[in-house]
This record gives C-alpha cells, sequence and structure tokens, in this order.
C-alpha cells in the first residue's frame, strides 16, 4: 500500500519543477545542497571559452553575460579539463573502486586500457592487409561498444500485487542501463574468474569478448531479454 | 666537373637534363655553394631542392617537422645530426646482444610494436665518442650513468653495450645489480669461502645469458689455471671458457663461484689484447647499500658477503686495462634510499664513492623539444596514441604538461591513450 503511494508522490514531485517541489507532504529533503538556487554549473570544457564572442546568437550572449555575473559551484574533484577525460570511464572506475581507493582503481582501468590496446596492435601487426581494415585498436572505442553490446534493452521490475511479487518486464533508463551494463562486466570479473589473475587482465578479455557480442556479459543480457519476454503476460500490472 | 663546365654552352634545356642525370651524385649536389662553379646554384637550385626532399621519404612535404627515424643502425656512425632520432636494431641481434639486458616495459613495447627501437640522445653519444677514444694500454676508465628516475640511464647503457658487441667487444652485462641483494630464495653457505654466501638461481640465469651473448669468445679464451670444483670435477688448465660456464650450468651449486672464475680470467687476460672487455653494470649503487637477505640467526646479511657481489667489486676496480667500465645508478630497485636520490653520492654512499673514484660522469635529464617531438612521432607512428584527440595539438601539449618530458611518463601515459 504504502509503495505505490510513495510511488505516486515521487512521479508527482518529478513531475513538477524544482522550486515548486521544495516541499510536498510526505516528501522529506534527505539531500540537500549548500549552494542556493541561483548558483550554475562550472563549464570545464575549454572549448568553450575559446569561441569569439562575435560567433554566439543571442541566446548564448545572454546566457554568456548571466555565466559572468551569478555565482558558479565549485568543481568536484574527479572533473578535469583535460581533453582526455571521460565521463563514462570515470564512472566505470567509481563502481571498481572499493572503500575509497580511487588510486587503485584508476590504474586497474589505465592497466586494463593497456592491455586491450597491447593485444589489438599485436595482432594488427601480425594480420594481413585486408584484415588489418576490420582490426580496432582504440580502446576507447572498444570501451564504449563494448558497454554498448551489453546494455539490456528491457528490464525486469519487482511489483508487489496481492501479497505475491512479480517480475514485471518494464522500460528501462539510459542511466540504468549503464550501470546494469558496467555493474555486470565487473561482478563476472569479481566473481566467475580465477582469483589469482589480475583484474585488468580478466576485465580486457571481457570486454574485448563483449565487443565481439559473445561471452558470459552478453549471455546475461540475453538471459534478461528472455526472463522478460517469458513475463510478458505480467506487463500490465505495471501502471507508470 | 668537366660536366659542368659544358653546361654553359648547351641550352636551359639541356642544362635541365644534366641536372636529372646529376640528382643521383647527391655529394656533389651537397656541396653546391663550396663549388667554385657559380652556375651550380643559381639556375635549377629549387630542382635540387625538391629532388633532395623527394629522395629523402621521412620528411613530410608541407611543413618542416621533425625526422624520428634514421636508417642508421649501426651505433658506430651515430653522429650529432642522428640525435633524437629513433634507429632499429633488427630482432635477431636483440636476441644475441640483449639477452637480459632490456627493461621489461621495453621488451613489451618490442613485442607489441614487432620491432626494437631506441632513440639516438646526447649522453649516449658522449659516451660513444670515450668509448671511440679510449686508449687500451690505459687502466680502464669508468663510466658512471646518473640521473633523475625515468630519464633513460638504462637505454644509455643498452646502447653503449650495442656500439661495443658490433665492435667485437666481450660484452660482461649485468642487467641489474638490485637483483642479487634482494629477493633470494636459496642462500647457501659458499663452499669457497665459508665466511660468504652463494646464490645459485641468480648466478645460473647469468651464466646462461652470458653465454648466448658472447659464445664466440668463450671458445677462444683459455683458462690459465685448474680449478677443482669437488673431489671429482675440475677444469684443467689451457680448457676453453665455455666449459666453466657448463660446469657452472650443470652443477648450479657452483654457479657462483663459476660466475667467479670467469670474472677473474677475463681480467687476469684482457690486459694481453686479445680482446676488448666491456664491464656493463645497471644499479651498480647495489653493491655497496644494504641488502635485504637475511642468515639463518636473521641477522642481516653485508653485499661483502656475497660470492656475486665480491667479485663484481673486484671486477669494477680500474687496476687493468684493455676495456671500459660503463655503470648506471639506479634509484628505482635500489634498498633504503628515498626516491628523491639520484646523484652519485646520495646512491653510492662513501665506500661505493671512494671505490670508484675517479669517474667519468654522465648526467642524462629528460627529453629535449626535439626529443619529445620526435618520441611523440614515433608513438603516432606506430599507432600506440590510439584517443582521437592524442593526434592534436591539444592532446600533445596535454602530454607534454602531464609526462614533464620525462620519458619514463611518456610511455605509462601513452600506454593508456
Amino acid at each position: 500500500m504504502a509503495a505505490p503511494m510513495a510511488g505516486r508522490l515521487a512521479a508527482l514531485g518529478r513531475r513538477l519543477a524544482p522550486p515548486a517541489r521544495a516541499w510536498l507532504p510526505g516528501l522529506t529533503q534527505v539531500r540537500w545542497s549548500r549552494y542556493g538556487p541561483s548558483y550554475l554549473e562550472p563549464e570545464v570544457n575549454k572549448e568553450v571559452y575559446r569561441k569569439p564572442l562575435e560567433g554566439m546568437s543571442e541566446e548564448e550572449k545572454t546566457e554568456w553575460e548571466l555565466k559572468t555575473l551569478q555565482p558558479i559551484k565549485a568543481t568536484a574533484s574527479n572533473v578535469t579539463s583535460s581533453v582526455f577525460s571521460d565521463p563514462t570511464i570515470s564512472k566505470f572506475t567509481n563502481m571498481i573502486m572499493k572503500g575509497g581507493n580511487k588510486v587503485l582503481a584508476r590504474s586497474i582501468v589505465t592497466q586494463t586500457l593497456e592491455a586491450i590496446k597491447r593485444k589489438q596492435i599485436e595482432k594488427y601487426h601480425q594480420a594481413s592487409e585486408e584484415e588489418r581494415e576490420s582490426i580496432e585498436c582504440n580502446p576507447y572505442i572498444i570501451f564504449h561498444q563494448a558497454l554498448k553490446n551489453c546494455q539490456p534493452i528491457i528490464g525486469l521490475c519487482n511489483v508487489q500485487k496481492g501479497g505475491k511479487t512479480y517480475q514485471v518486464p518494464s522500460p528501462l533508463k539510459d542511466n540504468r542501463k549503464r550501470f546494469l551494463a558496467m555493474k555486470w562486466l565487473i561482478t563476472e570479473c569479481r566473481e566467475h574468474k580465477h582469483h589469482r589473475t589480475f583484474m585488468h587482465e580478466k576485465l580486457s578479455q571481457e570486454l574485448l569478448q563483449a565487443f565481439n557480442n559473445e561471452g558470459p556479459v552478453i549471455k546475461r543480457k540475453h538471459d534478461m531479454h528472455k526472463m522478460a519476454e517469458a513475463n510478458r503476460a505480467y506487463a500490465h500490472y505495471r501502471w507508470w | 666537373m668537366e660536366q659542368a663546365h659544358s653546361m654553359t654552352d648547351e641550352g636551359e634545356a639541356g642544362r635541365r637534363a644534366l641536372w636529372i642525370m646529376l640528382r643521383s651524385v647527391k655529394g656533389v649536389i651537397c656541396q653546391g655553394p663550396k663549388l667554385d662553379s657559380g652556375y651550380f646554384l643559381h639556375a635549377s637550385a629549387r630542382a635540387w631542392l625538391s629532388a633532395a626532399v623527394n629522395q629523402d621519404v621521412q620528411i613530410p612535404a608541407e611543413k618542416p617537422r621533425t625526422v624520428f627515424r634514421t636508417s642508421e643502425s649501426n651505433p658506430a656512425n651515430h653522429a650529432e645530426q642522428h640525435e633524437g632520432q629513433h634507429y632499429s636494431i633488427p630482432l635477431q641481434e636483440v636476441k644475441v646482444v640483449f639477452p637480459h639486458g632490456l627493461p621489461c616495459r621495453f621488451q613489451m613495447q618490442m613485442r607489441t610494436f614487432n620491432e626494437s627501437c631506441l632513440m639516438v640522445r646526447k649522453p649516449a653519444l658522449e659516451l660513444l665518442g670515450y668509448l671511440k677514444n679510449t686508449s687500451f694500454a690505459h687502466p680502464a676508465i669508468r663510466y658512471v650513468i646518473y640521473g633523475e628516475k625515468g630519464t633513460g640511464k638504462t637505454m644509455t647503457l643498452c646502447h653503449a653495450v650495442h656500439y661495443c658487441a658490433k665492435q667485437d667487444w666481450l660484452v660482461l652485462h649485468i642487467p641489474d645489480a638490485h637483483l642479487w641483494v634482494k629477493n633470494c630464495r636459496e642462500l647457501m653457505q659458499s663452499s669457497y669461502n665459508k665466511e660468504r654466501f652463494d646464490q645459485p638461481l641468480e648466478a645460473s640465469t647469468w651464466l646462461k645469458n652470458f653465454k648466448t651473448s658472447n659464445d664466440h669468445f668463450l671458445k677462444e679464451i683459455k683458462t690459465q689455471q685448474t680449478y677443482m670444483w669437488s673431489k671429482r670435477e675440475s677444469t684443467e688448465k689451457g680448457r676453453p671458457l665455455g666449459e666453466v660456464v657448463e660446469q657452472g650450468l650443470t652443477r648450479v651449486k657452483n654457479a657462483s663461484d663459476a660466475v667467479g672464475v670467469v670474472l677473474k680470467e677475463l681480467k687476469k687476460q684482457c690486459p694481453l689484447g686479445s680482446f676488448r672487455l666491456l664491464v656493463a653494470v645497471d644499479g651498480i649503487n647495489a653493491l655497496w647499500g644494504r641488502t635485504t637477505l637475511r642468515k639463518k640467526d636473521k641477522s642481516a646479511v653485508s653485499p661483502e658477503e656475497l660470492t656475486l657481489v665480491h667479485n663484481l667489486r673486484k671486477m669494477v676496480v680500474n687496476d687493468w686495462n684493455g676495456g671500459a667500465i660503463v655503470t648506471t645508478l639506479s634509484q628505482t630497485g635500489s634498498l633504503f634510499k628515498p626516491r628523491s636520490a639520484y646523484l652519485p653520492h646520495e646512491l653510492l654512499g662513501k665506500e661505493g664513492f671512494d671505490t670508484l673514484d675517479p669517474f667519468i660522469p654522465i648526467q642524462v635529464s629528460n627529453y629535449s623539444q626535439r626529443e619529445f617531438e620526435s618520441c611523440y612521432q614515433y608513438y603516432l607512428d606506430r599507432k600506440w596514441l590510439q584517443h582521437e584527440r592524442a593526434s592534436t595539438e591539444e592532446g600533445r601539449k596535454e602530454l607534454l604538461f602531464l609526462s614533464n618530458s620525462n620519458p619514463w611518463q611518456m610511455e605509462r601515459i601513452s600506454a593508456y591513450l
């Protein structure tokens, strides 16, 4: 009884604009920030600052003027203006991190990228001329493609009805898909592989397999799809 | 020259035809301004320049960029014009000359790129210059290569080793002296001297690699005294040194003593002049530091109580002639030394410095602008820098900033980009 009510209030809160939902009965603010509503997000990308003022349209000019006057929030410490920074890789590093040991997590991810690159470049140099064009050597492209291949299209949600909990197929948001793909990759490497192999070796192997649409993580995604297909009958239990 | 004089008589077309013929005689054309026949330059100077550019494939035609490769693969011919360029060593030669010398990240790079390319740098050229001018009648000069972490000391040493191997010297290359003073699994009491300790595993690996690189010498050099390994085994006087090495490899217990015998024989016979000896030691500060090894009663082992270290110390003293001693200081594998220490005084300590004094110090520093550009172009060419932003000007500036032109740091960063 309480779960659908909270769900409805949450849906209502999401639909209302931020100033209006500052207070709603039943909704207590758990997370709040020291920044007032007038604070703007920081712009880290250097390219934006290089655009000449004359080249911008009218709205952009007003936005730019606003930015010179309004206060701006401090940047998070994991955000850089480096040209090599990648938000997906940062998210993946955070998910690998255990106990706040970002140094170790980052080293694992960089070693994984290096391992992928080495394997692919070795293959590239030993392949014949025709095969060389089909071999992808960029570890970032491989990483993004592998992640995309692992993302499920449809997921299962627990819905309680009449005392029983049913697994109801429901669409997933982009964030949730990305999260599930990363989580499956990391869990697969941590649990189902030999514990004495290095994490970067296991991860690089998994990523290369996922890039070629094979391997246990792709299988898990297909299992999820099959379950959703099997529980098609309960789709009507979903009301959102 | 007769052809040049006849050019004035012929017309413009004839001149052009002669220029095309003379294009292959590059040496003559290169001395253009110095020749007294003034008509050489004025007419078809531009034709000559474009011809020269077409022949040298490395320089792209659009704008002058650093040339990062050279085809000169013999270190004896490396000169200042090759500074900053990479020269490649054929993989077969690498197996023979460097069975154990190259750093492990460089070996990984060799396997990935399917080629082995070293950069020619100023300290190495300086060292090669000194080695070329060594006088073999004078005592062996000691060269100590020092510098901050990751600046290229080991690679400079490998360059010198390659030069000496090409010049047919006998190369005694100890890849990392720190490996002899730490992490020893089997420490046995030496049979020769009760006070000292043997390290059979390290000694036998070193003997195996020494045999690979200097096989032909081991057949020619003969022992000058009899060595008794045990009651039944001995090497007679006059047998080739290869037998001593075989003895060390088959009877692993005697491996450290075999190493000692080899070093002693080489030091005695080098002044006679039949061969030139290069003693190349990487991480020489290990010989005078501390060890992490312990005796059975948990007391610490000092370096002179190890047979290998004891014999190597004798080798590094300059009381023999007919060769050179090139060494490297290394903080990376060192024990009980802070990371910021890189100067000879700090790493060698008083005892080591006094033993090595006098030596010629050679400092290796970070990449210069030109060398960094060369390294960057090499990685781009080998498809090592895969990130799409890495090939842009922004990416290059960021790499320069992040690595601070330090070769080790540059290699580590480009590994994951």
